[in-house]
C-alpha cells in the first residue's frame, strides 16, 4: 500500500504548483494541500496579532488603575482581541488547515469534493478577516462592544460595529462553505475500503464539526443582518422603545456561538484521538464511542445556548432545561476523556513533542470542562458570572483545549506537509514553558474571579493586585514558550534533518505518502485493507 | 403564549467602559430614563446625563437636614462623598436605587463617616424634611445592622440649590405633574467637590462603589466603567410577529435544505471514479 513514487528529496507539492508560478502558483491553486497552508500562514499571522492584544490586555491589569492605556483602549483591545481569536483564529482554525490538508489524504482521495469552492472559502476567509482589520483604523476607531456585539449597546455605540459586524459576517459564508464541502468529501470521497468504521476518528470529528458549521453559522449571519438592520435603519427589533426585545439578540447570538465553541473543540478533540493511539502503540480504545460522542457533542452542544443568559432575564423553567442540557454535554465529553486513558493503559507510550500536547490537552481540558459545569448550573452561575472565572475558564477550554490540540497537531504533522523534522529536544522545553506559563496565567484568573474580580475592567480594586500580577507574569512566560516553539518549528521546517515517510510510525494513509506529498496525492487510489488504528493486527510502514 | 409581559423591567448590563475623552465626543447619554406612565407621551429630550467628570460642584449649596437644620454641602463633604439625586416620594425607581444602595453599603470595606459619607438629595423643591425623615428611617432598617446615622445623611433643599447641583454633575430631569423623569444614576466626589465617578442604574456592585471612593480619596479621575442602559418596557411578543416569522422561516429554510442535502448524499453514495 505504501506509495513513496516520488524520490524522498522531492518537495512534492511544495515545489509543483500546477498552472501559475510563484506567489500565483498559491492563491489560485486548487490543491487542498496548498489551500491548507494558506490557511496556516494567515491564521498564525492572525493569531500572533491576537497574543501581542492579549499581552497588551495582562499589561494593563498587572497594577490597579489606568497603567499604560484609558478605559476606552482596553474595552477596544479586549473586543479586536476576541474577535480576532474566535473568528480569524480559532473556528477556522483546525478544519481549515489540518482539515484541508490531512481529510482528502486520510480517506483515500486525491482532493476535496469542491477543490474551486475551497479556494473560494480562502478568498472569503482572507475578504472578511482584511474588513475585520480595516475596521480597526476606519470609521469611528475600533469596536468596543466585547466579540459578543449584545445589544443595545452594539447598536448605539459611535464605534465602527458595523464594518466589523459585516466582515464576520462573510467570515460565516466561508465556514459554510468549508462544512459543505468537508461533508460531500467525507460522504462521496471514500476510498475503496474506507468504510465509516475505518475512517480516522479526527475525520469523524471534522464531520460532526462540518454539520455544526452548516447548520448553526446561518444563525449568525441571520443574527448580524438583523443587528445591522437595527443600527442602519433603525428596524427597532431589538429596541424596547419600538416594540423590540433586547433579549432576542442575546438568544440568537448563543444559538450560533455557542454551537461555535464546539466547532472550535471538537476537532482539537479529533487531533488529540489521531496523536494517543500512534504514540500509546495501540488500538484506540472504543473507537464507536469516540465517533458517536462526536456527533453527541455536535447534537447536544446545539441546545445548550441559554446557560450564557441565566443573568439575563429568562423563565425559571427555562434555567433548569438549558442547565441540565449543559450538564448532558458532559457525557460525551468525558467518554472520550475516559476512552483517550484507556487507550494509554498497557499502551508502549513514547512521550514525543506531539503526545506532550495530546496528554497537556486532557489535563487542560478536564479543569476547562468541570469550571464549566460550575458555570453550566445556575446557583453557581449567578455568582461567577461576569467574572475573570469565565475567562479563565474560556481560555482552558479555548487556549488550553483547542489550542494545545492544534500546537500537538503543528508537531505532529509538520514533518509530513515539510518534510523536515524539528528538534524534538528545544519542542519539550518549549512545550513545559508554555505549559506551566499558561497555568500560571490563566489559574490565577479563575481565582481572582472566585474573589469578585470582574472581567472586561481595565481597573480592580488593590485587594486583587498580587494575582493579577502573577496572571501578567504568567502571560510572559507563556509568550516566551510561544516565542520558542515557533522559532524551533520555523527553523525545523527550513532546514531540519529529512523526516521520513512515516516519523512517527502512524498506520493512518498520510503516512503511506512521501514528505511533503505529491501534487496528486495518490497516483493510484489505495484500497484499505485494516482500521486506522489496529496496531494489533499490522505494523506501520 | 407569552401574551402581555407587561411592564417587565429589564435592566441590562453592559460591562463597557468610557473614558473621558471619548465620553465628549459620543451624542448625549442613551435613555437612561425612567418612564413614568403619565410621562409616556411627554418629550424627553431635556432629559439625561450628561457626565461632568473632573468638574466640580459648588460646595456652597445650603441643603435642609432630615431633622431640619440647615447644612452646607461644605460641611457634610468632607471627603470622598456619594451623593444619590432622588425624590423621597417617586413610585418606584428612586426607590430601587436607595434600596440598591442599602444593600450596598454594609458590604463595603470602608468605614463609613471616616472613610466616605452617602447623601441622598431630593430634587423636588417641595418635599420636607419629614419625608427625608422618614425615607431615612426605611433605609437604615433596610440595611439592618449597625449603621453610623451621619454617615448617609437625607437632605432637600429649593429649587435655586437644587438646580445649581443637579446642573454641575449635568443631571437634566424634568417635572411631569407630581413625578418627574430623571436619569437613574448616582455620583461621587471627592473631598473638595471634584466628580470622579458616575454609576448607573439602580443596583450598584461593592467592587464599583469602593473603586469610585478609592479613587476620590486619591483625587483620581475615574472612567464610567459599568453604563447601565435601564428601561422600563413592556413587551408583546405576539405583536411582534414579523420578526419570529422572519426566525421561522430561516430556520425552516436551513433545516430542509441541510436535510435534503443530506438525504442526497445518502441517496448518491459514492462517487464513481473515472479512470
Amino acid at each position: 500500500m505504501t506509495q513513496e513514487t516520488t524520490d524522498p528529496g522531492s518537495r512534492g507539492f511544495l515545489a509543483d504548483g500546477g498552472k501559475y508560478p510563484g506567489l500565483l502558483g498559491w492563491i489560485f491553486s486548487t490543491d487542498h494541500k496548498r489551500i491548507g497552508l494558506l490557511y496556516l500562514y494567515a491564521v498564525l499571522s492572525f493569531f500572533l496579532v491576537g497574543v501581542a492584544l492579549g499581552l497588551i490586555i495582562r499589561l494593563e491589569l498587572i497594577a490597579p488603575g489606568e497603567t499604560i492605556m484609558s478605559a476606552q483602549a482596553y474595552n477596544a483591545l479586549f473586543t479586536v482581541h476576541g474577535v480576532i481569536m474566535i473568528f480569524l483564529f480559532i473556528i477556522p482554525g483546525i478544519p481549515a488547515i489540518f482539515g484541508n490538508i490531512f481529510l482528502p489524504i486520510h480517506i483515500g482521495a486525491n482532493d476535496v469534493s469542491f477543490p474551486r469552492l475551497n479556494l473560494f472559502s480562502w478568498w472569503l476567509y482572507m475578504i472578511a478577516a482584511l474588513i475585520i482589520l480595516a475596521s480597526l483604523f476606519t470609521g469611528g476607531g475600533p469596536p468596543d462592544t466585547g466579540w459578543t456585539f449584545y445589544v443595545p449597546f452594539s447598536a448605539e455605540t459611535t464605534t465602527n460595529v458595523p464594518m466589523a459586524v459585516f466582515g464576520v459576517f462573510i467570515l460565516g459564508f466561508s465556514s459554510i462553505l468549508t462544512g459543505i464541502n468537508f461533508v460531500t468529501t467525507v460522504h462521496r470521497l471514500r476510498a475503496p475500503g474506507v468504510n465509516w468504521g475505518r475512517l480516522p476518528l479526527f475525520i469523524w470529528s471534522l464531520y460532526a464539526t462540518a454539520w455544526v458549521q452548516i447548520l448553526a453559522t446561518p444563525m449568525l449571519a441571520i443574527t448580524l443582518v438583523l443587528l445591522l438592520a437595527e443600527r442602519l435603519l433603525g428596524a427597532g427589533l431589538f429596541d424596547p422603545a419600538s416594540g423590540g426585545d433586547p433579549i432576542m439578540f442575546q438568544h440568537l447570538f448563543w444559538i450560533y456561538s455557542h454551537p461555535a465553541v464546539y466547532i472550535m473543540i471538537l476537532p482539537g478533540m479529533g487531533i488529540v484521538t489521531e496523536i494517543i493511539p500512534v504514540f500509546a502503540r495501540k488500538p484506540v480504545f472504543g473507537y464507536w464511542a469516540i465517533a458517536f460522542s462526536s456527533i453527541g457533542i455536535a447534537a447536544a452542544g446545539s441546545l445548550v445556548w441559554g446557560h450564557h443568559m441565566f443573568v439575563s432575564g429568562m423563565s425559571d423553567m427555562a434555567v433548569l432545561v438549558f442547565s441540565l442540557l449543559t450538564f448532558i454535554v458532559a457525557i460525551p465529553s468525558a467518554i472520550k476523556v475516559f476512552n483517550w486513558v484507556a487507550t494509554l493503559y498497557k499502551g508502549s507510550i513514547s512521550l514525543d513533542p506531539p503526545m506532550l500536547f495530546a496528554l497537556s490537552f486532557i489535563f487542560l481540558f478536564c479543569i476547562g470542562g468541570l469550571t464549566g459545569l460550575i458555570l453550566g448550573s445556575a446557583a453557581t452561575d449567578v455568582h461567577v458570572h461576569d467574572t475573570a472565572f469565565v475567562v479563565g475558564h474560556f481560555h482552558y477550554v479555548m487556549f488550553g483545549g483547542t489550542g494545545f490540540a492544534f500546537f500537538g497537531g503543528l508537531h505532529y504533522w509538520l514533518p509530513k506537509i515539510c518534510g523536515r523534522m524539528y528538534n524534538k529536544r528545544i519542542a519539550t522545553i518549549a512545550w513545559g514553558i508554555m505549559f506551566a506559563g499558561f497555568n500560571i496565567l490563566y489559574f490565577s484568573m479563575m481565582i481572582l474571579g472566585l474573589r469578585g474580580m470582574p472581567r472586561r475592567y481595565y481597573d480592580y480594586l488593590p485587594e486583587y493586585t498580587d494575582l493579577n500580577l502573577v496572571s501578567t507574569v504568567g502571560s510572559w512566560i507563556l509568550a516566551a514558550g510561544l516565542l520558542l516553539m515557533f522559532v524551533n518549528l520555523l527553523r525545523g521546517a527550513r532546514s531540519g534533518p529529512p523526516a521520513g515517510a512515516n516519523p512517527w510510525g502512524g498506520l493512518t494513509l498520510e503516512w503511506t505518502l512521501s514528505s511533503p506529498p505529491q501534487a496528486e496525492n495518490f497516483v493510484n487510489i489505495p484500497v484499505v485493507e485494516h482500521g486506522p488504528y489496529d496496531y494489533d493486527k499490522v505494523s506501520p510502514p | 403564549m407569552y401574551s402581555h409581559l407587561m411592564a417587565v423591567i429589564f435592566i441590562m448590563s453592559i460591562s463597557a467602559g468610557f473614558s473621558t475623552g471619548a465620553i465628549a465626543s459620543n451624542p448625549p447619554d442613551p435613555p437612561h430614563i425612567h418612564h413614568h406612565p403619565q410621562a409616556a407621551e411627554t418629550t424627553t429630550s431635556e432629559v439625561g446625563l450628561e457626565e461632568q467628570l473632573g468638574q466640580k460642584i459648588p460646595l456652597d449649596l445650603s441643603f435642609v437636614d432630615e431633622q431640619g437644620k440647615s447644612v452646607t454641602l461644605q460641611e457634610l463633604v468632607t471627603g470622598p462623598t456619594i451623593i444619590a439625586p432622588v425624590y423621597y416620594q417617586c413610585p418606584n425607581v428612586c426607590n430601587f436605587l436607595q434600596a440598591g444602595l442599602a444593600r450596598v453599603l454594609p458590604q463595603l470595606k470602608l468605614t463609613p463617616l471616616e472613610q466616605y459619607r452617602v447623601l441622598s438629595i431630593s430634587f423636588d423643591e417641595t418635599e420636607t424634611p419629614q419625608l427625608a425623615e422618614s425615607s431615612k428611617r426605611n433605609y437604615f432598617a433596610a440595611i439592618g445592622r449597625e449603621y453610623p446615622p451621619d454617615a448617609w445623611r437625607f437632605l432637600t433643599g429649593d429649587l435655586h440649590n437644587i438646580l445649581r447641583l443637579t446642573d454641575s454633575v449635568g443631571y437634566h430631569f424634568q417635572r411631569q405633574g407630581e413625578d418627574f423623569i430623571h436619569p437613574v444614576a448616582i455620583f461621587v466626589v471627592s473631598g473638595d467637590g471634584t466628580i470622579v465617578r458616575y454609576l448607573h442604574g439602580t443596583s450598584f456592585l461593592p467592587m464599583d462603589l469602593s473603586l469610585a471612593l478609592i479613587e476620590a480619596s486619591k483625587g483620581r479621575i475615574g472612567a464610567t466603567i459599568r453604563k447601565m442602559a435601564t428601561f422600563c418596557f413592556s413587551y408583546d411578543p405576539q405583536k411582534k410577529t414579523y420578526v419570529f416569522n422572519l426566525l421561522r422561516v430561516a430556520a425552516t429554510v436551513t433545516i430542509v435544505t441541510a436535510a435534503a442535502f443530506l438525504t442526497f448524499l445518502i441517496v448518491t453514495g459514492k462517487k464513481r471514479r473515472q479512470g
